[in-house]
């Protein structure tokens, strides 16, 4: 008990010691920094500023090719890059960003990821869960959410604006209110509302709150089958490309 | 091209001519209820008027991102999808290495009202978190700024500042050097370690490593694409432990490989 104490007076010293020395270190630079510019911008011609294709919706990153199942909706100006796996029944609203670069991201069967989500994943998580972010089953994320390597379990709802830092865990038939936030490695534990920045315990669900859980994906689920009755397999943009290309006299 | 070859070409174009004027049969009976698909008119840099976005060759900017009049990025930044950097009103200058995150925006306060300018300046290596929203602010050197933070109008944040997921970072605060500031609105929360120090120039130079690996991905054409679609085919392999079980040893083509750096076991063994 003695050693640990003196363990951590020793390295609160040392890191304070170095924290000066940083300081003074730092308003040096930053005295120094108004003399030096940061390395000149050299713009290149060949850049694209405005591309006909628009933003891809499937990235695929080497070996790593983004599967839609096909009865998923996916909107059109979503992205997903890399390792992103989207389960039958599931939907991506519009502006939802999905980017498996790192690691895998599932989105499970008939759960939805609403708009202008992002979903990532990090190359590790501080808790001994996997670093992919796994949603499960019937699960709502609501707009504007951000998830990084964290794991629904099946049937939870995930408020508007919410943040899921690394290595969350949401499990079963939980509600995290609009703008909760979790910081990295909380647990949920099956059956409660938790809401606030961070995150607090609310109370506990009741079990007819639970039953409306899986309803609410399902009816996000209907919605989202009539918006993929409206997209046609192919599109045909390619015949005003074509046309295009035969007005400015472009061979194709 | 043979005869026979002809013949086909124009069979084929006589089929292709059917094919479209069922097309417009169909958009016929779909009456005021059809939608026609456009060209993308998506502008990924775009000037107004005389400002014009500066950026640098070795940046890489998503396609859906949407980079606005006075906006200059710096070597090796780069600015991920569907991020919106508007300095209509004022300038925005991003630094070098770093990285804003998608869905993230920045903008800047109105110019000239009561005398205050307020360009957004954003220095080398800082990390903005996905959705995160900068509003009028600066951000020194190697700060962080997480995941869905706000910074209002003449934030402040210094060097080596990390301001956490979810904050919102009211007028004119200042975030002092390596401290962690969190909670809406945000308010002093712990004093970095040293680890994490290290750690937000590691993600820094992580990022735009991973960004070389998007912007060569998605400056592709159209015969690139289909290319490696062909070979992803074609070298479809089960999961390496299946492989391993049957004893087979594949082989990735040259094109499917991506740079070691990005891989995380290769890219924690790097110096930060």
């Amino acid at each position: 008990m003695t050693s640990l104490a003196r363990l951590t007076r020793k390295t609160l010293t040392a890191t304070n010691y170095h924290h000066l020395l940083r300081r003074t270190f730092a308003t040096e630079s930053a005295a120094a920094k108004t003399t030096t510019a940061s390395p000149p911008i050299t713009p290149s011609p060949d850049r694209v500023k405005w591309d006909y294709r628009g933003q891809r919706q499937i990235i695929p990153l080497g070996q790593w090719l983004p599967k839609i199942a096909v009865d998923a909706y996916v909107a059109p100006n979503v992205v997903l890059a890399g390792q992103v796996n989207v389960l039958d029944g599931s939907s991506v609203w519009n502006g939802a960003v999905l980017r498996g670069d790192l690691n895998k991201i599932t989105l499970g069967f008939c759960s939805n990821i609403q708009e202008k989500s992002v979903v990532h994943a990090a190359w590790s998580s501080p808790t001994g869960l996997p670093a992919e972010t796994m949603i499960e089953r019937f699960v709502t994320v609501g707009a504007y959410c951000l998830l990084r390597s964290c794991t629904i379990e099946p049937e939870c709802i995930i408020g508007q604006h919410s943040i899921l830092m690394e290595g969350s865990l949401v499990e079963t038939h939980s509600i995290l209110e609009a703008g909760s936030v979790l910081p990295p490695g909380r647990r949920i534990p099956t059956g409660e509302l938790w809401a606030g920045n961070p995150a607090r315990f609310v109370r506990k669900l009741t079990h007819e709150e639970t039953l409306e859980i899986p309803k609410l994906a399902v009816a996000i689920n209907d919605l989202s089958k009539e918006y993929f009755n409206e997209y046609l397999p192919y599109s045909t943009i390619y015949l005003e490309v074509e046309k295009m290309m035969k007005s400015h006299g472009i061979s194709i | 091209m043979g005869t026979l070859g002809r013949a086909i070409y124009v069979v084929g174009s006589w089929i292709r001519g059917a094919g479209q004027a069922v097309d417009r049969a169909g958009c016929a009976l779909q009456g005021s209820h059809l939608f026609e698909e456009k060209v993308s008119r998506h502008r990924t840099l775009m000037n107004l008027f005389d400002k014009d976005p500066v950026v640098d060759k070795d940046a890489f900017v998503a396609p859906g991102a949407s980079v606005i009049g006075d906006v200059q990025v710096g070597r090796g930044s780069s600015i991920w999808y569907g991020c919106v950097l508007r300095g209509d009103v004022n300038s925005i200058s991003v630094g070098s290495g770093t990285n804003i995150q998608d869905n993230a925006l920045v903008h800047v306060a109105k110019s000239n009202i009561s005398g205050n300018v307020m360009p957004t300046t954003i220095g080398n290596n800082v990390t903005v978190g996905h959705g995160a929203v900068l509003h009028g602010c600066t951000v020194e050197d190697e700060a962080f700024v997480g995941m869905g933070a706000t910074l209002l109008d003449g934030a402040y944040v210094e060097k080596n500042a990390m301001v956490a997921a979810g904050a919102l970072v009211r007028q004119n605060t200042r975030i002092p050097f390596g401290e962690v500031w969190g909670g809406n609105p945000a308010k002093f929360m712990r004093k970095l370690t040293e680890e994490e120090i290290a750690f937000i120039s590691q993600s820094a130079t992580n990022y735009s490593n991973l960004a070389m690996v998007h912007a060569a991905e998605n400056a592709k054409g159209f015969e690139e694409i289909e290319l490696e679609k062909s070979l992803r085919k074609k070298f479809a392999r089960k999961d390496e432990e299946y492989d391993s079980m049957i004893g087979v040893v594949r082989e990735t083509p040259e094109e499917l490989t991506l740079p070691d750096n990005i891989l995380p076991e290769k890219a924690q063994k790097s110096p930060a």
